[in-house]
């Protein structure tokens, strides 16, 4: 089950985010929360430890790479995804895992 | 990221729950990384401008063929606020999923640096967040990944 939570800057989406994230680890299911704003600050949402936080590696970018099949380009791993979250998850609290992106490029938006 | 939400979940272990903070609005984001995600929640609060993130997210987020779809109402602090969330879903054809009310225990935790949850994990804040993770968790029993790659 993937879930994305969006919303204006400032809606709260990020305490939502690491909240439903803490909940349903609680209830069992492993969770991997996923840090996808160029500003992130999930990891001390979610409670983790500065010196767990100044641990943490971005996802670099090349981990995609884009495919052309026909007229579609899609995106798709460049590496195993159990080598990727290996890599770069890190625990949080109640058992959730960790990883944050690195900021998206569209320099041009904002 | 992009893409990579997608191959998360399936990729490692089908149960897992991936949670994705986004950035600020789904517009500007390919295709290709929203495709593959089960549910969307939109969080929004009881005034116009953010209502109207909503309004423009929703569609798209229609079109991209994800299965669900929820508006969440956040700090909501009177009936009227939930009135014009309320209002604004139903004009929109978004399904207004849960409200979260308004909830000073977030600016405290917020102050000291703490999560909410360990500041205060009964706090009104996360018992409506609870409603939340049973939507989730009803929707991962009943269809699965349903991701067709």
């Amino acid at each position: 089950m993937k879930v994305a939570v969006a919303g204006k800057g400032g809606s709260g989406k990020t305490t939502i985010s690491a909240t439903l994230s803490r909940l349903l680890a609680r209830r069992g299911h492993p969770v991997m929360a996923v840090d996808g704003d160029p500003n992130p600050n999930l990891g001390v949402a979610l409670g983790m430890s500065r010196d767990r936080l100044e641990k943490m590696v971005r996802v670099p970018k090349d981990v995609m790479e884009m495919k052309e099949e026909g007229d579609v380009r899609r995106l798709v791993m460049a590496r195993p995804i159990e080598e990727v979250t290996a890599e770069y998850a890190m625990p949080a609290p109640d058992g959730v895992d960790l990883m944050v992106m690195t900021g998206v490029d569209h320099a041009g938006a904002g | 990221m992009r893409g990579l939400l997608g191959e998360l979940a399936t990729g490692t272990n089908g149960e897992t729950m991936t949670i994705t903070d986004m950035e600020a609005s789904i517009e500007h984001m390919s295709r290709a990384t929203i495709r593959h995600v089960d549910a969307m929640l939109m969080v929004t609060e009881p005034y116009f401008r953010s209502l109207e993130t909503v309004g423009r997210m929703a569609p798209l987020a229609q079109e991209l063929g994800i299965e669900h779809i929820w508006a969440v109402a956040n700090k909501v602090r009177s009936p009227r606020d939930e009135e014009i969330i309320r209002s604004y879903c139903a004009e929109h054809g978004v399904e207004l999923g849960v409200v979260v009310p308004w909830d000073e225990a977030i600016q405290e935790a917020d102050r000291e640096g703490r999560a909410l949850m360990d500041y205060d994990p009964a706090a009104p804040a996360v018992v409506a967040v609870g409603g939340i993770a049973d939507l989730v968790e009803g929707k991962a029993g009943s269809n699965g990944r349903g991701d067709q790659g």
